[in-house]
């Protein structure tokens, strides 16, 4: 059970000495509660006071980081199952395949490919994390550290490999670059076990069942080995998902720490139909997938992927928000119409579709509100006839020429406020629901009014 | 030591919608567990495919919708060719062309065509209307009416039309009727109270508690979905034991990554279709594993990859 | 004759008629001759919902007669003449389905006689939902066919469902009223018997709608009676045939109104002399409200012209409350004391007052409602700035006695006059809050001494006992509190409950508003708390509460207490007005509003603390409020109360000082507590604060320790 603020100050020397980095003790134990520090960050907990939290503080399920340098990513350190509880901590990540199997050309072209998928999303870049070496049982080894080499270059790697030479072979080359070494299993853990620690990665665990998982993950941590990912992927999507549900239910639920590891599904093993992988990438990023790994990610799939992971993994409390700034939609110019509203990106998204979809050129003007939805910006004042005006004298009236502003519908009691504040500007109410949008701009055209 | 799981039960469970008639009805709902968690528990009959058609015909639909009904001349054959869909369970028919801000079609034209596709097809039938509240109240009661006996869906009644919608669809012409909220666990229960406070039965209700694509505003359903499901197996709250069903292709298929024509798109976006089909896809899935016991979709790469993706998790 | 003996001789009338009528019938066809009435699933309705006996023959249909007859007792109590009255409109549908037999068109248009199953589902369903507020059943002959026929198009004008039975159909018809289902008048028949065609729509409503199984007479009558808003007209004369039925109508719940002079039974025999008046005495009998659709004034009316701004020079008239005595007040009255929709202006209007002039204006609006309270008006007043700010060319601001009104030009020479300022609030408020106003009229004052008078002798009076109550409201005083789960859709877990001395944490829910919300939705967010299992007094703990809250957090909150910070304290969704925090050296607690910037003494801004204190989550030593609490005996009460208060920004602590002063004095005796209380002229720094708290002498520092 989490300890809340107040018990950890209790143990604190109470000095506020600031060394920490918070101004007070009380501030500081607030923050270790909440996650956003160590315990071990103050100098002075005596030992009996860090034993006595360390057990009650421990994470059901601990960060395990993958990769070096600028490529490292966390993953796991989750606490809840349901978004809404609490935020989620560390995002699914995804990564795409490469296999001793495959000839130099086709690994050629993928690494080719692998970057043209790289863009911004509401201030997040969407790209594939890592990617996954699969080595063929049979196939040549040195081809195998070859494409690892490649792979390492552009790419953290998860070298999915369960031959020991081969994977010592792999590691020897790319181990500085921080791998996921993913090949321990029943038969092999303990030589498996000794390579990563060798090498200082992390150690990816199967199973045929969750069973055998299970105890060779206790066996790893009897080795003294917690530096591990689970790959979750079972025979069938059936058994992958309740691999994926079990494992991060265990943890989270049911206080089970030998399943508190981040996870690895390869989706890749469970269909070869590109449509179905979309479906299985959609489904183990909505269930606890730490990694996925999909045959090759292109814009169909990782459009609505990404955009997915965003919502999943927003804090539920602070809603996402877009950059103030002025949207042009439908081809609208500095002689085209203004319309504002706030910058909560749901707001945004459904204002912005709704005005597509009349075709009607206009520009789209969006200012701080604190990313917060149109009534309620209003009620905290951060949607005001000032914050309107000062943004538009800012910002709008140098780089349009048009003097109408359509503001919404909701806050029609700015509209003489803001007619005062901006001088020279004609205001229009807007309808009180987006959905109206499309004929009310497509009326106000066709009267001549914008 | 081998794993010791522990499976999490829940004393209660959804409720159980029926639609259609005869060997082709099917059952909405009826799991008590977290979705596909079949390892807790039951799925019921597990969640059903629904074919979305509308009575604007084909004019506006992608290449591969196009195609699969090539040579449709009638909404008859239209809706035949829906009900013959692989992986379809149900047909919807939605009567988009009766927003007034839209085409405006008449109540009287609607509901001859509601009553020509549910003439044509045997399985169970959803008939949504044109998401205009005034609109839906005229016209989705004259459509209880015309397919009385048939057991169809009617969506969707929300907070301002459900006195119209459920009276009529519920109580006077038995049918189901959708109870439609915006992504708000309370609003969703409240327009359960007050429609049962009219008098329909809680049998008689499928809820659809929103939806999004996904990206756009996709964390609010999935919030909704996840809370109204703990709320109902959690709590075993009698209010929000209703099946869930949701529209997705209507809300797919009209965001830009399924529009932009390739052309027109930036680059490396590939092929329109094959982004519109993944959308949809990916938005069901999400949907799916959070709580909606029916999804509606268009395409039907779609509808086989989703109704094979329920088969494989079942 | 006893209002009884008349039933029951109607009823004994009818009865033979009838029994004769089947006599002759089974003579004439023989009794196995099948008697049924078109298009309809349910036989004969009426007996077949009472009984749960279907009848299909001449046969059956005398056996039914003496079933009939069991319930004619004739015991004098009220429950035989409502038996009697069932009686009789049984027989009526005996009566009426033989003139079906061999003739399925016994009426002619107009008359409609029975009506198919499939009318009624069409019918039923705006019944359901309101849009057909009443169903009227007028009988017999208006003094004049004048009379009648405006009756009869008032009611049609307010969207009801009229039926007619007897010489009022000839009185429409000579009046050229339009006629028929489509437009919502519908002629029975002429004989008084054709009524019980209106009465099996009703039953049939409850079979279909009501989902009641044939043969749950009791079921029957309770939803008549509460879901089917019919009523009956009957003009005088009456004979003791219509009196008998009208006792069916009454055991249905169908309230009669007659303008004979006749006995009276309050609530369901009503008389009112005056036919002109028929039509306002039954909508009210009945519980019938008319939705307000089109509000009749001049200009438009929409939220889009809340924001309007009028410039001195675009004014044709200004009332400013700040120069002269202006006032605005709701008023709760008797429903006797007050006619619905009566706007009165006393004084002169707009045309006389001189252009851009100031003038003194008060407006009182009168309600009155069988649910309505006087905790109600000040919910409602708050309400008019944005009801007064919607209509185009009207700016308004202020509340109570500090309002200002301006009237444009434009607005004026559309034809605006004050009476429009009554129909607007008038329809406003009856739309907005039907569900406790009745009736409603609107006052409005422009003479000078007049207003004077309202705002100094009624107004001010009213609003100092309102701030009174407030003021010396206690959560002890009251049996309920209430929950308000308005935040949920961000803050999914958390739950307010809102108690008479602690207002909800955003500052803008008090119990009032919360009691109000509930009454106004019963389903809404607010809902009823109960607190009458204690668990912890000192706390503030109840079983009952704990219910509540696990419950609407589904599940995620199981305790929680109304008193204290350390122990189970509320949780916050993230609107609060402030948040306090433990300050563990002075052994005291730091208050920080939304609009402070700068950093506490905890070391943490405000924006830092709701971090932490948001989400519905509990986290014991912090909490989130609103400012009136502050003040309240009962914050953190279980510390110790304010003595706890150690620092505050200044401007909050101007704000709040005078109450908290006051509080302080009565708890502690301490004159001017606030001046011990620290803010951030002073320090933000712990070792300062506790510097200054020992100098001032702080009571904290010498409270308990808090952990």
């Amino acid at each position: 059970m989490a300890l809340s603020g107040i018990q950890i100050f209790k143990l604190t020397p109470k000095k506020n000495c600031k060394e920490c980095g918070c101004p007070t003790c009380m501030a500081f134990s607030m923050k270790v509660a909440q996650g956003a520090k160590q315990l071990s960050d103050c100098p002075y907990m005596s030992e009996d006071a860090l034993a006595q939290l360390a057990e009650a503080t421990a994470p059901p399920m601990k960060t395990i980081k993958v990769g070096a340098g600028d490529s490292e990513h966390s993953l796991g350190g989750e606490t809840v199952l349901y978004r809404h509880e609490k935020t989620f901590v560390n995002k699914t990540l995804y990564a795409t395949n490469l296999c001793s199997c495959m000839d130099d050309a086709e690994i050629d072209a993928r690494l080719e490919r692998l970057p043209q998928v790289d863009y911004e999303r509401i201030g997040e870049r969407m790209y594939t994390e890592f990617l996954n070496v699969n080595y063929k049982e049979g196939t040549d080894a040195a081809k195998y550290v070859e494409i690892a080499k490649k792979a390492a270059a552009v790419r953290p790697v998860i070298l999915s490999v369960k031959d020991e030479a081969v994977a010592k072979a792999a590691l020897d080359a790319v181990k500085d670059t921080k791998p996921v070494l993913n090949g321990a299993d029943a038969s092999n853990y303990e030589a498996f076990c000794k390579l990563a620690a060798d090498a200082g990665v992390v150690l990816g665990v199967s199973g045929k069942d969750l069973d055998e998982l299970y105890d060779t993950t206790a066996a790893l941590e009897k080795l003294g080995n917690k530096n591990l990912i689970l790959d979750v992927t079972m025979d069938t999507a059936k058994a992958t998902f309740e691999a994926a549900v079990q494992v991060r239910r265990a943890a989270l639920k049911d206080g089970d720490r030998t399943f508190g590891y981040p996870s690895i599904v390869n989706v890749n093993r469970l269909t070869d139909d590109k449509t179905m992988q979309e479906a299985l990438v959609a489904t183990f990023t909505m269930k606890y997938g730490s990694i996925v790994i999909v045959d090759e990610m292109d814009y169909a799939m990782a459009l609505p992927l990404y955009g997915l992971r965003q919502n999943l993994f927003t804090d539920p409390q602070k809603p996402m928000k877009v950059a103030p700034g002025i949207y042009p939609m439908n081809g609208a110019d500095e002689n085209s119409v203004c319309l504002t509203t706030v910058d909560f990106a749901l707001t945004y998204f459904l204002v912005s579709g709704e005005l597509e979809r009349s075709g009607v050129p206009c520009n789209l003007v969006i200012s701080d509100a604190g990313g917060l939805s149109v009534l309620t910006a209003w009620a905290a004042g951060k949607l005001s006839a000032t914050s309107v005006a000062t943004f538009f004298q800012e910002n709008v009236e140098s780089k349009i020429k048009n003097r109408t502003l359509i503001i919404p519908g909701k806050v029609a009691v700015l509209k003489g406020d803001i007619e005062a504040k901006l001088p020279g500007w004609k205001v229009i109410v807007a309808p009180l629901e987006a959905v109206q949008l499309v004929k009310f701009l497509k009326d106000l055209k066709a009267n001549g009014e914008i | 030591m081998p794993f010791n799981r522990k499976a999490h039960k829940f004393s209660a469970s959804i409720g159980t919608v029926e639609i259609g008639t005869g060997d082709k009805a099917i059952k909405l709902g009826g799991e008590n567990v977290m979705p596909f968690y079949t390892f807790d528990g039951s799925m019921g009959d597990g969640p059903k495919v629904g074919v979305e058609i509308t009575d604007l015909g084909l004019d506006a639909e992608p290449q591969g919708v196009k195609d699969y009904y090539a040579g449709c001349t009638s909404f008859a054959d239209i809706a035949k060719k829906a009900e013959a869909m692989p992986g379809g369970d149900f047909v919807v028919l939605r009567l988009a062309g009766g927003d007034p801000n839209g085409a405006n079609k008449s109540t009287e034209e609607l509901v001859a065509i509601a009553k020509e596709v549910s003439d044509a097809i045997s399985c169970p039938l959803v008939v949504e209307g044109s998401k205009n509240v005034e609109k839906d109240a005229e016209l989705l009661p004259k459509v209880a009416q015309a397919l009385e006996g048939k057991n169809v869906l009617l969506m969707s009644a929300k907070e301002e039309n459900y006195k119209a919608i459920g009276a009529a669809a519920a109580l006077a012409y038995n049918q189901k009727v959708g109870a439609e909220s915006a992504v708000d666990i309370n609003l969703a229960k409240q327009l359960n109270v007050v429609m049962t406070q009219l008098g329909v039965s809680a049998q008689s209700i499928v809820m659809n508690t929103g939806s999004a694509a996904a990206g756009y505003g996709f964390d609010y359903t999935i919030s909704t979905f996840d809370r109204v499901r703990a709320a109902a197996l959690g709590q075993d709250d009698k209010m929000l034991q209703m099946p869930i069903i949701t529209p997705v292709a209507s809300e797919t298929w009209s965001v830009k990554e399924s529009t932009a024509e390739e052309s027109d798109a930036p680059e490396f976006w590939g092929p329109v279709e094959e982004r519109g089909i993944a959308m949809e896809v990916e938005t069901a899935v999400a949907c799916l594993v959070s709580a909606s016991d029916a999804v509606i979709l268009k395409h039907p790469k779609s509808v086989a990859t989703i109704s094979e993706f329920i088969k494989s998790l079942m | 004759m006893t209002l009884l003996d008349v039933i029951f001789a109607g009823n004994d009338a009818v009865y033979g008629l009838t029994e004769k009528a089947i006599d002759d019938a089974i003579a004439k066809y023989g009794e196995d001759k099948a008697v049924s009435f078109p298009s309809t699933a349910y036989s004969l309705p009426c007996y077949y919902a009472v009984t749960g006996t279907k009848v299909t023959n001449l046969k059956e249909l005398k056996e039914a007669l003496g079933v009939v007859k069991t319930l004619m007792t004739r015991e004098p109590r009220l429950h035989d003449g409502f038996m009697s009255g069932i009686a009789t409109a049984l027989c009526a549908e005996f009566i009426e389905v033989l003139k079906y037999i061999d003739n399925p068109t016994p009426y002619e248009a107009p008359c409609a006689g029975h009506l198919p199953d499939a009318a009624i589902r069409e019918l039923g369903v705006p019944l359901v939902t309101g849009d057909i507020p009443g169903v009227p059943v007028i009988i017999g002959k208006a003094p004049t066919a004048e009379e009648g026929a405006a009756i009869v198009k008032e009611y049609q004008a307010q969207g009801q469902l009229v039926t007619l039975v007897g010489d009022i159909i000839d009185q429409c018809a000579e009046q050229g009223v339009k006629m028929g289902a489509n437009v919502r008048v519908i002629p029975l028949g002429k004989d008084i018997t054709s009524v019980i065609h209106v009465v099996s729509v009703a039953i049939r409503a409850a079979l279909i709608f009501g989902n009641i199984k044939p043969g749950d007479a009791a079921g029957l009558m309770e939803y008549t009676k509460q879901r089917v808003p019919a009523f009956v007209d009957a003009f005088a004369p009456l004979n003791e045939v219509i009196v008998a039925c009208g006792a069916g109508a009454i055991a249905l719940g169908f309230p009669v109104i007659t303008n004979e002079e006749t006995f009276s039974v309050p609530k369901s025999l009503i008389v009112q002399k005056d036919v002109s008046k028929f039509v306002a005495t039954s909508n009210e009998a009945r519980g019938i409200k008319i939705k307000i659709t089109k509000i009749d004034i001049p200009v438009s009316f929409g939220s889009a012209f809340e924001g309007e701004i009028i410039r001195r020079g675009d004014m044709q008239v200004e009332f400013d409350g700040s120069r002269v005595d202006c006032v605005e007040l709701v008023q709760m009255k008797d429903l006797s004391e007050i006619e619905d929709h009566k706007i009165e202006l006393i004084g002169p209007d707009i045309d006389e007052m001189e252009v851009g002039s100031k003038q003194q204006i008060a407006y009182v609006v009168e309600v009155a409602g069988k649910s309505m309270q006087a905790d109600f008006e000040p919910v409602f007043e708050r309400k008019f700035h944005s009801y007064l700010n919607c209509i185009e060319g009207i700016m308004h601001t202020g509340q109570r006695d500090m309002i200002r009104l301006r009237i444009s030009k434009e607005a004026y020479n559309a034809g605006f006059r004050l009476k429009h300022i009554g129909e607007v609030l008038y329809a406003q408020i009856k739309n907005e809050f039907d569900a406790v106003v009745d009736k409603c009229q609107v006052k409005i004052y422009t003479i000078p001494e007049d207003c004077t008078k309202i705002r100094h002798e009624i107004a001010v009076p009213t609003f100092d006992k309102r701030d009174e109550r407030l003021a010396t409201m206690t959560d002890e005083k009251v049996d309920v509190y209430y929950s308000c789960i308005m935040c949920q859709a961000f803050s999914p877990s958390h739950v307010c409950v809102v108690t008479p001395e602690r207002l909800g944490l955003c500052g803008a829910v008090s119990w009032f508003d919360a009691k109000a919300t509930h009454e106004l939705d019963p389903s809404g967010p607010c809902q009823v708390v109960t607190k009458e299992k204690p668990i912890d007094e000192r706390i503030g703990e109840y079983e009952d509460v704990n219910e509540v809250v696990k419950k609407l957090s589904q599940g995620a909150l199981e305790e929680v207490s109304l008193y204290s910070i350390m122990e189970k304290p509320m949780t916050s969704c993230g609107c609060f007005e402030c948040i306090c925090g433990i300050e563990p050296f002075s052994n005291g607690v730091c208050i920080a509003n939304r609009e402070y910037a700068g950093t506490t003494p905890l070391g943490m801004t405000f924006s830092e603390l709701a971090s932490m204190t948001g989400g519905g989550v509990q986290t014991p030593g912090f909490m989130g409020h609103g400012k009136h609490f502050i003040a309240s005996k009962k914050f953190m009460k279980a510390e110790g109360g304010i003595g706890r208060i150690v620092w505050m920004p200044k401007e909050l602590k101007d704000q709040v000082a005078d109450a908290l002063n006051k509080t302080a004095k009565e708890l502690y005796g301490i004159d001017n507590f606030t001046d011990m209380i620290a803010d951030e002229t002073v320090t933000t720094d712990p070792e300062e604060l506790v510097a200054f708290l020992t100098e001032k002498g702080h009571p904290a520092l010498s409270m308990d320790p808090m952990m």
